[in-house]
């Protein structure tokens, strides 16, 4: 049905827009995003809003449209590719305006769309004051598995007494008991400490050693919002952690500065 | 008497230059966190195969820790480890797990809730 030739169909060309987050208007400009070359590699513009600017790509329909968008999100290395510059449009603005990280993928038809929806929504003005000034640390705690030996012993080697062997079970247990109250303790006490120094604090769900790509399991999937002029006292904090529980065999990892994905999500 | 030599190499390391965030890390904040608004095209999250494997992996990780008394992030103070059968019961599950002892069918099945 197609004749030989013939240019793409029309829906195939068009393009919308896709949103990484709001600024307040007077502040952002195009200079933030100059050279940045967003999720479809063509560049990030401002968009007015009118209070807010939104900080956006125009992107093809025929990759972001809703079935090709569908079939694409199946393609993890396209997923990646996307989500990372997605982040990285975002860092290059981080430093310089407060910034309402949006989820990936919001995208609009036209720039009308895009005004409508966004110019019209009372939350971001209140959302961006909250967050101004401050960004997002990341800090993941890290405990070195419990030593599996003995519990290999108790399971591997030829027991002939069942008495021994449910003695090496049950002090198997409590060492397992043991880790596990460590590992609480200092997820509950990291957590205590750095949400002390920072405006805002979420303890997320740990990810599981296929995810953090380490051996070492992780205690604390913290996220913290702190003020750009307290980061250092917030690394004092960390540093301090460490210094206390460097027994333990505990390790942190501190990421970011982030935008603030974790603290944006509370207003209606 | 201890490590100097691991504590003091660590440190740094964590705080030294900004190192390409890891995947995990990005994935998490993209995907799962930001602002939600609705906007002209419809994608549905549970298509995302990354999110198949890594989201559910992470969700997988928090009903195991809430299984351990580890559930504070949910709003509960510090270690609601009280039900003390269940969780030890579940504790001797993981350890004949891990000795190759039990069948693994076992928590999987319980692990909905």
């Amino acid at each position: 049905m197609t004749a030989p030739g013939r240019p793409p169909a029309r829906v195939e060309t068009a393009t919308g827009w896709y949103v990484y987050g709001v600024a307040p208007t007077a502040e952002a400009s195009e200079q933030h995003v100059h050279g940045v070359r967003g999720v479809a590699g063509k560049g990030v513009s401002l968009v007015d809003a009118g209070a807010v600017v939104a900080i956006a790509s125009e992107v093809p329909l025929a990759e972001f449209g809703d079935d090709p968008i569908a079939d694409n999100l199946r393609d993890p290395a396209w997923l990646e590719r996307r989500v990372r510059a997605h982040e990285e449009v975002l860092e290059a603005v981080l430093g310089s305006v407060p910034v309402v990280p949006f989820r990936f993928a919001t995208i609009y038809r036209s720039e009308e769309h895009l005004r409508a929806a966004l110019g019209e929504d009372g939350r971001f003005e209140q959302l961006l004051e909250q967050i101004r000034g401050k960004v997002e640390l990341g800090v993941k705690g890290f405990l070195s598995p419990m030593a599996r030996a003995a519990e290999e012993t108790g399971a591997g080697t030829d027991v002939t007494s069942g008495r021994r062997y449910l003695e090496d079970k049950q002090s198997a247990r409590r060492r397992a008991e043991e880790h596990d109250a460590l590992k609480a303790e200092l997820a509950h006490e990291s957590h205590e400490r750095l949400a002390a120094v920072a405006h805002d604090a979420v303890a997320n769900a740990l990810q599981p050693s296929e995810v953090s790509g380490r051996d070492a399991e992780m205690f604390l999937n913290g996220a913290y919002l702190v003020s750009r002029d307290e980061e250092e006292r917030f690394r004092g904090a960390l540093q301090e952690l460490e210094r206390k529980f460097a027994a333990t065999g505990a390790a942190y990892e501190l990421t970011g500065p982030w935008p603030p994905y974790n603290f944006v999500e509370s207003a209606t | 008497m201890s490590t100097p030599a691991r504590s003091g190499s660590s440190l740094p390391a964590a705080y030294s230059e900004r190192q390409p965030a890891q995947l995990a890390d990005v994935l998490e904040r993209v995907l799962d966190k930001g602002i939600v608004i609705a906007g002209d095209i419809q994608i549905n999250l549970l298509d995302i195969e990354l999110l198949t494997v890594k989201i559910r992996l992470l969700v997988a990780s928090a009903d195991k820790a809430r299984e351990m008394g580890i559930d504070w992030w949910e709003g509960d103070p510090f270690l609601g480890r009280g039900s003390k059968d269940g969780a030890l019961e579940e504790r001797l599950n993981r350890l004949e797990e891990a000795a190759g002892l039990g069948d693994g069918d076992r928590s999987e099945s319980e692990r909905k809730s």
